[in-house]
């Protein structure tokens, strides 16, 4: 008897055992040290409320259509679009993705009766989906988006195979913004269309690093971290990650673990770490190094929403004794890149494919409603007039970068005297996106570049410290992404 | 008596019931699942999966990462865990003892319990910060001259592994000392004095009456550790980049099967493979452990019989 009962016993330890090995406990996406850049945004936009699943009551007598999100930026859009349709109730729910939440919920439910109508998909994940059969086909909207003029990148983005299957209300072409007193001491001159000569490509930014770490006596960084440019390169690829199922490897990357050696051997950048404190720091000049010396950062990589949500909220100290206000230009930079963005689907199974398909093309490829978020005409009041259930802390403030070419143009001088080009020192915001926009490319784009790229990181920063050689950091790479590819042919 | 009527035999079956249905639900159909998963290919971005037999398994042990991740997770939890009794059984003897007499002994159980009820988001990201490349630690050890220039700890395989080892035994000796201290105390205090009466100094009396009574605790302890460490995740997950950077020195299994679970494609046919395969290992060792520790005063009573 107690041996039976031993062994029952162990059966059950053993037995829960598995049960927690087959359910990791918190699925946590967002890593400590390389979160992911496009999720700040997410955390830090005025309009994102905590509380979660935020779903809305239906109401009664209206066709239901259901939205589901990570931010709650596009309620907004949500509320303007009943304005239009009276007849519907958007049911809204927003799903974290801080920790990978989103991603997960929105996995587990593909194939069941519980997948919402519309879903909006993060630039990190938004392939996957396309590459997928899940997203239903919104080619037939093609012609709106040629209408306006949107910029090819954000609907490439969309596209798989011919087929274009999500769009983008938002276009995130990347800048590189630098410091105008920095500029003008080492340069000569804080002139936007001055640096952009000097610092054109990224050879030309390796020079001019040279000489910013020389007549600064070692004490300014061109740049925070070497992550800082990385987009840059995998942007400019002339090969996929992956061709024929087989992981390749374009000259652009080789030259990115060149340019990355080059600014960690000489000094050229702080050693800090994206989305982290000595990474913060430098934008509001309160680095200093482990002795005390203080130390500056130059320039940072970073795309439209970069601006008023990493920025622009970072310039001041939190002891307010530093800012940077008022201290910053704005250029296209060495190389065109962008870096994050939303973007909407309409998942196959829906019944109601034409409303959805309507909600998608209102949110995106409406001329009218691409005004009024960019130009801050979304107040909560305006809203509350629509549904007076309206969170006090919805609202949309200008400045978002939209993907039509025609209304950026249209809307471009109204932010001559904005907050942030003010915080520029005068040079139009959106004018610097602007410039940038027409000349990025997201045809390379594939749903594993995310976790290949990632998988990168460590490998890089080994070689960089030299722990390891070359061969021997391509071939950790190449370990660490048949682990999460196992079906992927790796030469 | 009227009450006889009522058929009371199988009333125990209903009680044990939700017990046996919980357990068919949430215990053995995941492990059912677990096991015919690990044969597919099955993936969350497809509706259809194939039957592929060990492929799985075949890939999995073909990779280094997946042994680097079994050797990462064994080293982190033998450093964590020989640490970890040895200073909860020292804790224990001295809070049990008659001679010490230690007074305040349930604030000093709370205060050792209290790390385990800290979130491990939290604790890793202090340590994130205070160990950065800016951050206190370098500050503090390069003013007062103790090491030249900075150093990128968070690069360092052997810091962050030493970090992990101590985050882990720091939140959990707490845990074990409460454990080890009740089967301590559950021991009769005139065994003890008889000890004394003959002469018997404290190591003889933990020797000779305290170890070999509280090895059924040891057992336990020794088995739910070994569980909770084969399934280390958290701290090794949040404390860098969430893939067991760097190069790779505290990728655990967990963290391994997770970042399968959670690539572009979601593989859960491949991430349950590595589920099984902690399965079969941490069930061994938990076997061979019962049986190495097993009552011989059992065998010996049978063979007397």
């Amino acid at each position: 008897m107690k041996r039976l009962s031993m062994i029952f016993s162990v059966l059950i330890v053993l037995s829960m055992i598995l049960t927690a090995c087959t359910t990791p406990a918190t699925p946590t996406e967002g890593p400590v040290a390389q979160a992911p850049a496009t999720e700040v945004p997410a955390v830090e936009e005025p309009a994102a409320a905590t509380e979660v699943p935020a779903a809305v009551e239906p109401a009664a007598g209206k066709t239901v259509l259901n939205v589901w999100s990570f931010t709650n930026e596009i309620l907004t859009m949500a509320v303007a679009f009943e304005k239009t349709h009276p007849d519907v109730d958007v049911v809204y729910t927003m799903i974290p993705m801080t920790n990978g939440e989103y991603q997960t919920k929105l996995m587990a439910t593909l194939g069941t009766d519980a997948v919402p109508d519309v879903v909006a998909l993060e630039a990190a994940f938004v392939k996957s989906y396309v590459e997928s059969d899940f997203l239903a086909d919104l080619s037939d909207l093609m012609p709106y988006a040629k209408e306006l003029k949107m910029y090819p990148f954000v609907y490439e983005v969309g596209t798989y195979d011919g087929i274009t299957k999500a769009y983008a209300y938002q276009a995130t072409p990347g800048a590189l913004f630098y410091r105008r007193s920095l500029a003008k001491e080492y340069f000569g001159t804080d002139d936007p269309v001055e640096i952009q000569k000097i610092l054109g490509d990224m050879d030309k930014y390796t020079q001019a690093a040279a000489v910013v770490k020389e007549k600064s006596g070692g004490n300014t960084y061109m740049v925070a971290s070497n992550g800082d440019f990385m987009n840059l390169f995998y942007a400019n690829r002339e090969q996929p990650w992956v061709v024929d199922n087989t992981l390749t490897v374009d000259p652009m990357v080789d030259k990115l673990i060149e340019t990355a050696k080059a600014f960690r051997d000489n000094g050229y950048e702080a050693k800090a770490t994206q989305w982290q404190e000595g990474w913060f720091a430098g934008m509001n000049d309160s680095l200093v190094d482990a002795e005390g010396n203080p130390k500056k950062i130059f320039s940072y990589f970073l795309p439209t929403w970069g601006l008023p949500y990493v920025l622009a909220p970072n310039a001041t100290s939190a002891d307010k004794s530093t800012t940077t206000v008022g201290d910053w230009g704005v250029i296209a930079g060495p190389l065109p890149y962008q870096w994050g963005g939303t973007w909407l689907g309409v998942m196959k199974e829906t019944s109601k494919m034409d409303l959805a398909k309507e909600f998608v093309r209102f949110c995106t490829l409406d001329e009218e409603n691409l005004t009024n978020w960019a130009t801050g005409v979304y107040t909560n009041e305006y809203l509350k007039a629509i549904d007076p259930n309206v969170p006090d802390s919805q609202y949309q403030a200008a400045g978002d970068f939209v993907g039509s070419q025609v209304v950026v143009e249209k809307i471009l001088p109204s932010f001559d005297n904005s907050e942030m080009s003010a915080f520029l020192g005068g040079q139009n915001s959106y004018g610097g996106f602007a410039a940038a926009a027409p000349s990025v490319n997201a045809r390379l784009m594939q749903g594993s570049d995310d976790a290949i790229q990632r998988a990168l990181n460590d490998p890089l920063n080994s070689y960089l410290e030299g722990t390891v050689t070359l061969d021997e950091m391509w071939q950790l790479w190449k370990d660490a992404v048949r682990n999460e590819f196992p079906d992927l042919d790796i030469p | 008596m009227v009450r006889s009527k009522i058929n009371h035999n199988n009333t125990g079956y209903w009680f044990i019931a939700p017990f046996v249905i919980g357990f068919l639900v949430f215990g053995l159909y995941p492990v059912y699942n677990t096991i015919a998963l690990s044969f597919t290919d099955t993936t969350l971005m497809k509706a259809d999966s194939n039957f592929i037999a060990f492929k799985n398994f075949e890939r999995l042990f073909a990779d280094k990462t997946f042994l680097t991740a079994i050797k990462n997770t064994w080293t982190l939890w033998i450093m964590n865990f020989i640490p970890q009794i040895g200073i909860a059984l020292l804790l224990s003897v001295w809070f049990t003892s008659n001679r010490l007499k230690i007074k305040g002994g349930g604030i000093w159980r709370m205060l050792f319990y209290l790390p385990n009820l800290l979130m491990p988001a939290a604790i890793a990201a202090l340590f994130f910060s205070l160990f950065s490349f800016y951050g206190p630690v370098n500050q503090f050890l390069v003013r007062g001259g103790y090491i030249p220039e900075a150093v990128d700890f968070i690069r360092s395989p052997s810091v962050m592994r030493g970090l992990v080892v101590f985050i882990q035994w720091w939140m959990w000796f707490g845990q074990t000392t409460i454990l080890i201290m009740a089967g301590m105390t559950s021991i009769s205090l005139s065994l003890y004095e008889a000890a004394v009466m003959d002469g018997a100094n404290t190591w003889k009396m933990f020797r000779y009456i305290t170890a070999p009574l509280i090895k059924p605790v040891l057992v336990y302890v020794l088995v739910t550790s070994l569980v909770g460490g084969m399934q280390m995740f958290d701290i090794p997950m949040l404390l860098t980049d969430g893939r067991g950077s760097p190069a790779n020195s505290i990728l655990t299994n967990n963290i391994l099967m997770y970042m399968k679970f959670r690539s572009s494609q979601g593989h859960i046919g491949a991430a349950s493979s590595v589920g099984v395969v902690v399965f079969i290992m941490t069930s061994f060792v938990s076997l061979l452990i019962f049986y190495l520790l097993r009552e011989k005063s059992d065998e010996k009573m049978a063979k007397g019989n």
